[in-house]
């Protein structure tokens, strides 16, 4: 440890590896998942996702529901609605699960609806490995250490992250601002275009002038006044990071390869 | 005897494209161990001296800067690199945020040095020392959003420390606080002099904040030359009335007694702060026997403290309303009933409830966090409330047609420009009326008066964007009420202004109110309070605390208990102990209508 005011307290092993590791790690992964038309590959990654965030990361209590919950209950609820807009007779002869009036909702529906549904959760869970597992100021500084990209951009993304919460903000009051002028009439998109246009000018404006700011402020802090600049946490890519990131793979790849002729599950015809 | 941190000598500095340079002939020195503020009417440079100092000023803002800035031995920030800079000036700006971009306390203190490649122990030296030295040391794994405005503020100081900065340069760096946030800012201040290593320069408009801790002042005039330099007492007591010409605020406990000097009572120097106020008053009042306190007039009529001098003594004092109960009652415009209000899981209003008749100025008051904007908000609808919690101008916001009650309530946000929704000055005012589908020929005639009356005229066919802050702000206003608004909401309207400006707003607001709109206000400002309004209302963690006339809550200890600090002046004569027939006194207003 470099730092002696650095946390020490005893954290799993996610939160060890280098950052990029946990990336890189899952990018395949992120690939197949859009690539694939079947139920078991997103099925299997799903599982492993969760399986490695419960076994690896330290997910705060409050976040666990988020962590472990969510893929799973997204998958389940996407896959009716999904499924409403799906050719219930895409699969000849299946039983009718519900019907409105004309309207049928058949296994065949529920089926295409899930092949989609299942792909986004699973993605999901996946994208949330790295989420959990490191940090923004992190993984900016992995790239910068690892990658060579010049601090400045790297820094200069960073406090970029802290623009987006003031924006969404400064748009909320603009647009209670706008209501209150009465500026609100009408509906329908020509109607929604005009007001947004009319949101763009003084959200610019404020961003203009709070950038021009904030890079006074950088500048006064001695920012980009040298190529580079002390780093107290070192984020060296070991060997440890690189046996994970090729486990991950094989994984990966062995999923893509088997999981299917193995679990042998029904094929969804995609008509969404 | 150690070279001085800054010295300036006949600076004048323009910037690129801009056809005059502010300041012209800029003097002044900042020697270790002291705290020099830097003062003048709006306009005159005073940032941008400030940011000459560290030579942001040309190398990041291109402009041409004549004369002599020598930073320690012999460093010339305009052409330093700006780390050998940053290591001899640390700038603290009016935001804090701007600042942030760490996840830790720690972390962001160390960025600066971080920045000028020291090793790492030598960082992190340099981050405990700034943090322990600005309070924050316990703290320093905590997220910077954590922190009150205050603390963030403190933290940016740590940050301009840990650069190794002897000097400090200030600009308004209390302007978006609450009363204890100033207060917790300006203690780290002198604790940081008071070590005698260190120096400040301060551009500051709240006086009554910082002149305890300033040793000496440096005033510019509107073209930005040095005018006058001394001690804060030499200048703020002893050339009261020049910087009332120029334009300059005066703390509120001098402008009182320069205004009982007039009356013929005598000091030997005025007062600075309100404790020195209270001691001359109780020493001064038996001098002048004959002197009476003012009796209490209507405070809504009353032109803003600034430019009291300037107009002859008020007339006859109405009778004391308290002589007429409930009058006030018959006319309610406005009707909170219970409204509380959560969000995402947080209750920011508590069961609020209160009632505002025709012609009151309501002042909502509390600390940041409080829910002052909130109960705005929700009054005028803007975050429309629970249904039947509120009634204003006969409306529920809840449920109200949005055209409707935009003509009937006015709602003044603390950036104008938010509201800003046409192309043209003329068409900005137009706007309104063309909602409510007024006449052509109706709605060019209210523009016309519009125009005049806000002092627009010329501007009219201008961009509202490209208007002056002062400009901006009155445009807003007028748009607010051209459709007739019976009342007239405002979110910290003096926010980030400069006391001129916001003088001129208040005379503004002072005149519609004695015409008979209920103008509702959130501020920070107690003195504005006091001058001006008839009514406050005190919030505190999301619940009504005190809601009573102006007077009987400054008499109260409400605005104690709910984290402020009373007005200057309220302060001082509650002290009073030999005069207690002064205690009353809380407005300058009044202070300029006395004469024996």
């Amino acid at each position: 440890m470099t730092d002696p005011f650095a946390r020490t307290s005893s954290r799993r092993f996610l939160h060890r590896l280098n950052p990029l590791a946990v990336v890189t790690a899952v990018a395949p992964a992120v690939v197949v998942l859009v690539a694939v038309r079947d139920l078991a590959t997103p099925l299997v990654l799903l599982v492993l996702a969760t399986m490695l965030l419960l076994a690896g990361a330290q997910v705060p209590a409050r976040r666990a529901p988020l962590a472990f919950g969510l893929p799973v209950a997204f998958t389940l609820v996407a896959a009716v609605s999904f499924g409403f807009w799906a050719d219930p007779d895409a699969i000849p002869g299946t039983p009718v699960l519900f019907e409105a009036g004309s309207y049928r909702f058949t296994v065949a529906s529920w089926l295409a609806g899930l092949g989609i549904s299942l792909r986004l959760g699973a993605l999901l869970a996946v994208v949330l490995l790295p989420g959990f597992a490191t940090t923004g100021p992190d993984l900016v500084r992995a790239v910068v250490q690892n990658l060579r990209v010049p601090y400045r951009i790297g820094y200069t993304a960073f406090a970029a992250f802290r623009f987006v919460p003031r924006f969404g903000y400064e748009l909320g009051l603009i647009r209670a601002a706008h209501r209150v002028r009465g500026v609100a009439g009408g509906r329908g998109p020509l109607a929604g275009l005009r007001r947004w246009t009319g949101y763009i000018v003084p959200l610019l404006a404020g961003a203009i002038r709070h950038a021009e700011r904030v890079a006074l402020a950088m500048d006064a802090r001695a920012f980009g006044a040298h190529p580079t600049r002390t780093e107290r946490y070192l984020l060296p890519f070991r060997r440890r990071d690189g046996a994970f990131v090729g486990a991950c793979w094989a994984v990966t790849a062995a999923v893509a390869l088997f999981a299917q002729p193995v679990l042998g599950l029904p094929i969804p015809v995609a008509t969404v | 005897m150690p070279s001085s941190l800054l010295r300036a000598d006949h600076v004048a500095i323009r910037y690129d494209g801009a056809t005059a340079a502010t300041p012209t002939d800029a003097t002044l020195a900042v020697e270790p161990g002291e705290v020099v503020l830097l003062l003048g009417p709006s306009g005159c440079g005073k940032s941008t001296l400030a940011l000459a100092a560290n030579g942001l000023v040309p190398q990041s803002v291109p402009a041409a800067v004549s004369g002599g800035i020598v930073v320690g031995d012999a460093i010339d920030p305009a052409t330093t690199p700006t780390p050998r800079v940053a290591a001899r000036v640390g700038m603290v700006f009016q935001d804090p945020d701007v600042g942030l971009i760490a996840g830790t306390l720690l972390d962001e203190v160390c960025f600066g040095p971080e920045n000028q490649r020291l090793p790492v122990d030598e960082v992190l030296a340099r981050g405990e020392d700034a943090l322990r030295r600005t309070g924050l040391w316990d703290r320093r794994h905590e997220n910077p959003d954590t922190l009150s405005g205050g603390g963030r503020q403190r933290l940016a100081i740590a940050c301009a420390l840990a650069l190794g900065a002897p000097l400090l340069v200030l600009d308004e760096p209390t302007a978006n606080l609450d009363p204890v946030g100033t207060e917790e800012v300006y203690a780290t201040l002198r604790d940081l002099v008071a070590d005698g290593d260190h120096g400040v320069l301060l551009v500051e408009h709240d006086l009554d904040a910082c002149v305890a801790l300033v040793d000496r002042v440096v005033v510019l005039d509107r073209d930005g030359r040095t005018a006058l330099t001394g001690t804060a007492r030499e200048i703020l007591a002893g050339r009261a009335g020049e910087l009332m010409e120029l334009g300059v605020w005066l703390p509120v406990a001098t402008l009182a007694a320069w205004h009982l000097r007039e009356a013929g009572m005598p000091f030997d120097e005025l007062p600075l702060t309100p404790a020195e106020l209270t001691a001359a008053l109780d020493a001064g009042l038996d001098a002048v026997p004959g002197l009476r306190p003012p009796a209490r007039t209507e405070p809504t009529a009353a032109p803003s403290a600034g430019s009291a001098p300037l107009r002859p003594p008020s007339t006859a004092p109405s009778s004391d309303t308290a002589s007429l109960p409930g009058s006030w009652r018959t006319d309610v415009v406005v009707e909170v009933e219970h409204l509380t209000v959560n969000r995402s899981g947080v209750t920011v209003l508590d069961d609020v409830s209160l009632t505002a008749g025709r012609g009151d100025f309501v002042a909502v008051v509390g600390t940041n966090g409080a829910g002052k904007t909130t109960l705005l908000r929700a009054i005028a609808g803007v975050a429309p409330p629970p249904r039947r919690t509120v009634t204003v101008a006969g409306l529920d916001p809840a449920r109200a047609n949005v055209r409707e009650l935009a003509r009937r309530v006015g709602f003044v946000f603390q950036n104008p420009e938010h509201q800003f929704v046409r192309y043209t000055v003329a068409e900005e005012l137009a706007h309104a009326l063309e909602v409510q589908r007024v006449p052509a020929e109706r709605i060019a005639e209210r523009v016309e008066e519009m125009l005049t009356r806000f002092g627009l005229a010329e501007h009219r066919d201008r961009h509202p964007f490209l208007l002056s802050g002062g400009q901006k702000r009155r445009l807003s206003v007028g748009t607010a009420l051209i459709a007739g608004a019976e009342v007239l909401a405002l979110d910290e309207p003096t926010f980030g202004q400069d006391r001129e400006r916001a003088a001129e707003l208040l005379d503004i607001l002072a005149g519609l109110n004695a015409g008979g709109t209920t103008v509702l206000v959130v501020t920070h400002d107690l003195q504005l309070v006091a001058e001006h309004a008839s009514h406050v209302a005190v919030l505190r963690d999301g619940r009504l605390v005190a809601h009573d006339r102006t007077e009987r809550v400054l008499a109260s200890d409400a605005l104690l208990a709910a984290g402020l600090r009373l007005p200057p002046l309220a302060e001082a004569t509650r002290g009073l102990t030999r005069h207690p027939e002064w205690r009353g006194v809380t407005r300058v207003s009044d202070l300029a209508a006395v004469r024996t």
